[in-house]
């Protein structure tokens, strides 16, 4: 069957949603950076910015200089988290088939087949737009295609605004006169190898077989082969559908690098985290940490913990473990994850020895008590003398 | 009550562990009251000379020592010098201890004990040695151990002394942080992760005397002890006198003799058999001052040495020596250029003669190698003490505080590399500031604190470089002398610095590395290769007409010594191209020199002058009344302030000195005095006196120039003569003032064609043909050694016919394949072909021989697949891949696809700027060059060189301006520029006003790019931007 699939995409997300907030911000540039924080890195920027040169992950200071009269912003992930699932939950009553981006104002719809109930695809794509103009007051570009890689070129292709539909059987000759750079999944590696052979266009690629294309592309050949055909079988992924984990950040506002200020931090994650378990009433079987350094390199390290718990204090025994595991370099921390999964009910089996069980049972009431005194009086009602240190 | 004598004190020379400088220490002590010290770092006397010299001026009394560790444990024990045999000991000792791959502490040391007193904190070894005989003690580092502690148990059954010991790591209660900066950088860590057991205790500072009979009340007895075990040490030095290298000769003659018969044998291959008579009268007068003062068997070594390879190059005073021209040690005859060998020698002075020969680059080590091993265990080099300087130190401080390799950069790119603070006092962070380069950067936490904590590590020791070619030689074995270790290069280096060297009386003999001897080399060896003729024997390049003239027209670039911007320009002001007017040149451009420069260049052209004072007439006639050479410093001290010879040639050798500040106000002093004697008139003293200081730093003898000028005129010749063969040369040799960038250019301005690399006919180096050069496979960035090799004899075995037969042979590897070919090495495998089709045989090779390919295969490999169609080439990518990979554009220079966008900018080109003389132009070139100078006020400026297709263009950023631009200005890319033109003197230059950077090269748009597949309008290739005609 004919697939058809909506891309929404909505430029500079971050950027809409701010001003959206705040509409004196719509008459200048606009980067949105965390402000004060030692070595801030652009998190996203305005059209105009980025004509003046900005770009993702810049150093603030450059970006500054290469656009001085831009308005600065600090970024709230959790706002544009909100204004994601409000996007989201616009798109749930035409397919359970949604994919979003991660709080980047990306969304493929899977409307396939759907025609009958809501229309052709070309109509509920309109009909999010208008959707999200009247209650959200944002402009998604949006695209119908045949897959997602397609819809993807299309909205990158009319970006700023518009929208752009690609029939199926189209799909090769819209591609043909694209750049390269367009076409999603192609990485600069790709690129320089491309260029040796003086591609710059999707559809010279498309010349070559695909056993031409094995010769210098090897493993990346296929990809490249169906690529620049514009064929993507890859699914839209259900909501919902990765299996269920429990995630809390931390970025430190000036990188950190004293263990005192990283056990810490990591104690504040592990009781949000363990409060989320102990609320949904699960045990998790394994935390991670992921620490993100300063200079950009991330590395995880994982602890089985056994038998599964969502106590604090066990769990941040095994998720200090896993910090100096993951911990191998002196270059200072900027980010911090602590990851529980393996999701499970909490055990109902009983520790075998007397001592182990009043241990445990100890360690239960103490962390059921700062529960209670949290609900009642906030959650600053009470703290652990470690987390003081951060 | 009685002070404490410390006995076990530790500098900053205990690498990564001590903080203290020796001075420091010196000056602490003697201010807390101390009159007795001990210096005993750890398994070295590396702060042996300086120590001693702190302890004169400080008024203490040196106690020698040193600690030695046991590899690999906590061990340790402290030697004390009692007396010469002990020294002798001590330095076999620590020699073993680097040395000995089997060295053990406890069983090593006994046999080396005479002559020293052992400290140790360890009850195991206190009783070993102690039954081994050796004079032992018990040490009670920092505080008092109780009564049954085993040590003191130990030691009151044996009957040993115990004593109290500072046992210290620094001279204050705050060096203790410092030390743990030191230990975080040694174990690669931050601080707070640093293990306690890696640091020193917090109290393990020098402290006043009091505090020590204090911390002792309960034990007396052990700061008694202290003063019985330095009455022994009476050792306070070793004074060994000159050491000079051992000769000996097979058929028995003295050396004297042996001289003698060597310099008549020379003289006559020089001067032809009949000797004219004043070469024999100076060889007499030289042969009877060298007997007289028993330096005969250094010349006859250094001759032994020279003799390793055909062509050297003697430098520094020696070369004022006629008889080390008749040993060949040197080549420029010093009568024939007026060279006196009082400079060199003269029976007032003490110090050792000092012979500096340079060797091509590429042979020096062997030469090394050679001598090393001829005097094996009597022979070892010179060490450098590696200092922590700002770069270094705010970079090793930065990762202690966890900052990323980016970070760090953003700071320290902006530091030059060897700066020194202009006073101690300086605050780092203020300095930083204060550049104009580091204007765009801005110091947020944790900066400050890492700056302010870099900022006293600097002149901390590091680590132990090789010097780069102090060689010295003993008649005893070395290692009584000296401790000896070995460096990671494998040769053995004595443990002191050239100073220390020197202090000590040990003569080394300088074998150094020259590029400019392997580039004279190579291009007479391309020459030959050519089938042509050349005689070295009747060559006399400093005759030739028409070097004379290349050299006054400063087009010199390449040439040894005198390619640098500042000396072509210097050339080119003066217009004199002759070899005596190059010998003033060489010398008189120092950095402190610049209003002499001038004066020299008015004086030059006809200005009248008048001798400074009189009595410095005959002194400064032949360089125009103004001091140029190294020795008119000692010179004029004698004439004018009366000083004796070895006085005024101190005085010398410490203005060269690093830190030399308390010795020179000294010899101000006595030189104002002695002026003043003679009715000198105040303002003239102090003239002369700032003239002397020019030289401060750096600065050359008259023989030593002149060897120079023989180089840079052998050099200039065969650039005039064979410009191919001569550029081929340079280029190869790297590590010239200029990229090769810079060099191909110039080779193109001298009507060369560069041809480009190609697998069948170029050789790992660039070679000259006719009229062209051939790019060496060198050139091209990411081939490998190996694969270069490879590629060389599989050619010599049969030409490559095609591409495939090429990989099949070379087997390069993907990365190198590409280069490659994006070089034009294969062009010429496929006529027919363009570049995307040789990148299909690459990739059809590898396809070919990849595992999955070759798995299961069982009849013959597939035949290369038929070429799939490939886009046509766009001409500029084609450039862009050939500069990425090679660094320059062999068929053009790459202004001139800018030139299109300039002359619709109104640019002019380098050639036309001449004929604008004082007008406002627009020029766009390329940054070659550039060097950063400061004036009189403190404030930096630039001095940067420009070039496009036609010339080059020399260009002044004035302070203002620097500052506004400097932090834009990146070598190897292209700027429009705006500014005056100026002339001094001849030389055009053009002071620059604005600044705009173009795009480089590889994000030029094809719409604002010249035509890259067509050459330009021909501007004539070889016309001169400037030169005496064209001003």
């Amino acid at each position: 069957m004919e697939r058809a699939i909506i891309h929404l995409n909505i430029a500079d997300f971050a950027v809409a949603v701010e001003r959206n907030l705040d509409p004196r911000l719509r008459q200048r540039p606009l980067i949105i950076a965390p402000e004060g924080a030692a070595r801030a890195t652009v998190y996203d920027m305005s059209e105009e910015a980025y004509q003046a040169g900005v770009r993702k992950g810049m150093p603030l200071r450059r970006a500054r200089r290469r656009c001085p009269d831009a308005r600065l912003v600090p970024p709230h992930p959790p706002l544009y988290g909100q204004v994601m699932r409000a996007l989201i939950r616009q798109a749930k009553p035409y397919s359970p088939l949604i994919e979003p981006g991660e709080a980047d104002g990306h969304l493929f719809v899977d409307v396939t087949g759907t025609s009958r109930l809501f229309g052709p695809p070309v109509d509920v794509a309109w009909r999010l737009r208008r959707q999200a103009a009247a209650d959200l007051d944002l402009t998604p570009i949006w695209a119908v295609g045949p897959n997602k890689l397609v819809a993807k070129v299309a909205t990158r292709l009319v970006k700023p605004d518009g929208e752009y539909v690609v029939d199926a059987g189209e799909e090769r000759a819209f591609l043909a006169p694209r750049p390269l750079v367009l076409v999603p999944g192609i990485e600069r590696e790709d690129l320089i190898r491309l260029r040796d052979f003086n591609f710059s266009r999707a559809g010279q690629v498309a010349h070559l077989r695909r056993e031409e294309l094995q010769i210098p592309f090897g493993n990346r050949a296929g990809y490249l082969y169906d690529a620049v055909r514009g064929i993507d079988p890859s699914p839209v992924r259900a909501l919902g559908a990765r299996p269920p984990q429990i995630v809390r950040h931390h970025t430190f506002e000036n990188d950190a690098h004293a263990p005192a200020a990283l056990e810490g931090a990591l104690y504040t994650l592990v009781e949000q985290a363990g409060r989320t378990l102990r609320n949904q009433r699960l045990a998790a079987r394994r935390v991670s940490v992921r620490l993100g350094f300063s200079d950009g390199l991330v590395r995880v390290r994982q602890q089985g913990v056994r038998p599964a718990t969502a106590n604090d204090l066990v769990l941040f025994t095994r998720a200090r473990t896993a910090l100096y595991q993951a911990w191998h370099r002196r270059v200072r921390i900027r980010h911090l994850d602590l990851i529980c999964d393996r999701l499970t009910y909490p055990p109902a089996q009983q520790a075998l020895f007397p001592a182990d069980r009043r241990a445990r049972r100890r360690r239960t009431q103490l962390v059921a008590a700062m529960d209670a005194i949290r609900d009642r009086f906030g959650p600053a009602a009470i703290k652990v003398g470690r987390t003081l240190a951060a | 009550m009685t002070n404490i004598i410390p006995l076990t004190v530790r500098s900053h020379y205990s690498l990564m562990h001590g903080t203290a400088s020796v001075q420091t220490i010196c000056r602490a002590a003697r201010q807390m009251g101390y009159d007795r010290l001990a210096l005993t770092d750890t398994d070295n006397l590396y702060g042996l000379w300086p120590f001693l010299a702190a302890c004169r001026r400080e008024g203490l009394t040196p106690i020698v020592g040193a600690e030695i560790s046991a590899p690999g444990t906590r061990r340790r024990g402290i030697g004390l010098v009692e007396n010469a045999e002990g020294y002798r000991n001590l330095c076999r000792l620590l020699t073993r201890r680097h040395l000995a791959p089997d060295f053990r502490l406890e069983t090593d040391l006994p046999p080396l004990a005479e002559g020293l007193t052992v400290l140790t904190a360890d009850v195991d070894l206190l009783e070993r040695w102690h039954a081994a005989g050796v004079r032992v003690v018990a040490a009670m580092p920092r505080r008092p151990l109780s009564a049954a502690h085993p040590l003191r148990v130990a030691a009151a059954r044996r009957g040993v002394p115990v004593v109290a010991t500072p046992d210290s790591f620094g001279v204050h209660s705050d060096d203790h942080s410092q030390h743990r900066l030191l230990r975080a950088i040694a174990h690669r860590t931050t601080r707070s992760r640093l293990d306690d057991t890696d640091t020193a205790p917090a109290d393990a500072w020098l402290a006043p005397p009091q505090i020590y009979a204090q911390r002792f009340a309960p034990c007396p007895q052990a700061l008694e002890a202290t003063h019985a075990v330095a009455k022994r040490l009476t050792f306070t030095g070793p004074a060994f006198g000159i050491i000079m290298p051992p000769w000996a000769d097979a058929r028995g003659r003295s050396a004297h003799e042996a001289l003698r018969a060597a310099a008549y044998r020379g003289a006559a291959r020089r001067y032809g058999r009949e000797l004219p008579e004043p070469v024999v009268e100076r060889l007499e007068h030289e042969l009877r001052i060298v007997a007289k003062m028993g330096f005969c068997a250094y010349f006859l070594i250094v001759r032994d040495i020279v003799r390793h390879s055909p062509r050297i190059c003697g430098r520094g005073s020696g070369a004022a020596s006629l008889i080390a021209y008749c040993l060949q040690i040197t080549n420029v005859c010093p009568l024939k250029h007026n060279l006196y060998f009082e400079r060199f020698l003269n029976p007032g002075r003490q110090d050792p003669p000092d012979i500096d020969v340079d060797f091509a680059w590429d042979e020096r080590d062997g030469v090394q190698q050679a001598v090393l091993a001829q005097f094996s265990g009597h022979a070892a080099m010179v060490c450098n003490h590696v200092l922590f300087q700002p770069r270094l130190a705010v970079r090793e401080t930065a990762k202690v505080y966890g900052l990323t390799e980016g970070e760090i950069a953003r700071v320290t790119k902006r530091l030059p590399w060897y700066w020194r603070l202009e006073s101690p006092a300086t605050e780092l962070l203020d300095a930083v500031q204060a550049r104009p380069e580091a204007r765009a950067l801005d110091f947020p936490p944790p900066w400050p604190e890492i700056l302010s904590r870099a900022q006293r590590l600097v002149g901390t020791p590091r680590h132990l470089a090789v010097h780069s070619g102090g060689v010295v030689i003993t008649p005893e074995p070395i290692d009584t002398y000296v401790p000896v270790e070995r460096a990671p290069k494998g040769v053995p280096v004595i443990q002191w610095e050239k100073d220390a060297t020197e202090d000590a009386g040990l003569v080394k003999i300088d074998l150094l590395g020259n590029r400019s001897l392997a580039v004279i080399r190579d291009a007479v060896a391309n020459l030959r290769a050519n089938g042509e003729d050349f005689d070295e024997e009747r060559w006399a390049p400093e005759d030739d007409f028409a070097t004379q003239q290349t050299v006054g027209q400063g087009q010199t670039m390449g040439c040894f010594y005198i390619e640098s911007p500042a000396m072509r320009l210097l050339q080119q002001k003066a217009g004199v191209g002759d070899f005596e007017h190059l010998v003033i040149h060489s010398s008189i451009i120092r950095p402190a020199a610049n209003d002499f420069i001038q004066e020299y260049l008015r004086r030059l052209h006809g200005a009248p002058w008048d001798p400074i004072h009189p009595l410095l007439a005959d002194v400064l006639n032949e360089t125009f009344g103004i001091m140029v050479y190294q020795e008119d410093v000692s010179r004029a001290a004698v004439a004018l302030a009366g000083f004796a010879h070895a006085e005024a040639d101190r005085l010398r050798k410490v203005m060269s000195k690093k830190d030399r500040e308390f010795d020179l106000q000294d010899f101000r002093t006595r030189f104002f005095a002695g002026a003043r004697t003679r009715r000198i008139p105040a303002d003239t003293i102090r003239a002369i006196w700032e003239m002397m200081m020019s030289f401060s730093g750096y600065s050359f003898c008259k023989p030593h120039s002149a060897s120079y000028a023989q180089v840079s005129f052998q050099a200039a010749y065969l650039k005039v003569h064979h410009p191919a063969a001569f550029m081929a040369a340079v280029i190869s040799n790297q590590g010239g003032f200029y990229s090769t960038f810079a060099y191909v250019s110039e080779a193109r301005r001298l009507g060369l064609v560069i041809r480009p690399p190609d697998v069948n006919r170029s050789d790992e180096r660039w070679h000259g043909g006719q009229a062209a050069l051939r790019v060496g496979l060198m050139a091209v960035k990411g081939l490998s050694a190996a694969t270069r090799r490879r590629l060389i004899a599989a050619r010599r075995q049969a030409a490559f016919e095609d591409p495939a037969d090429f990989f099949e042979r070379v087997r390069p590897d993907a990365d190198e394949g590409r280069a490659l070919i994006h070089s034009g090495a294969l062009d010429r495998l496929a006529p027919e072909a363009n570049r995307a089709a040789l990148m299909w045989s690459l990739a059809c090779w590898q396809h070919r021989r990849a595992p999955a390919a070759r798995q299961g295969r069982l009849f013959a490999p597939p035949p290369e697949r038929r070429r799939p169609r490939f886009p046509h080439e766009d001409p500029l990518t084609r450039l862009r891949h050939e500069f990425a990979v090679l660094g320059f554009l062999c068929g053009r220079h790459p202004m001139t696809l800018y030139r299109t966008m300039l002359e619709n900018g109104g640019a002019l080109a380098a050639v036309e700027l001449a004929s604008c003389l004082g007008r406002r132009v627009r020029f766009g070139g390329w940054l070659v060059t550039g060097k950063v100078v400061h004036t009189k006020h403190g404030e930096p400026m630039e001095f940067l060189t420009f070039e496009d297709e036609t010339g080059i263009v020399e260009t002044t950023f004035f302070p203002a301006v620097y500052h506004r631009f400097c932090h834009m200005l990146d070598r190897g890319r292209p700027y429009l520029l705006s500014g005056r033109v100026e002339q001094d003197w001849g030389a055009v230059t053009l002071t620059v006003t604005q600044v705009s950077a173009l795009p480089p090269l590889r994000s030029l748009a094809r719409e604002t790019a010249a035509r890259a597949d067509r050459p330009l309008r021909k501007k004539q290739p070889t016309a001169r931007a400037f030169g005496p005609g064209t001003g």
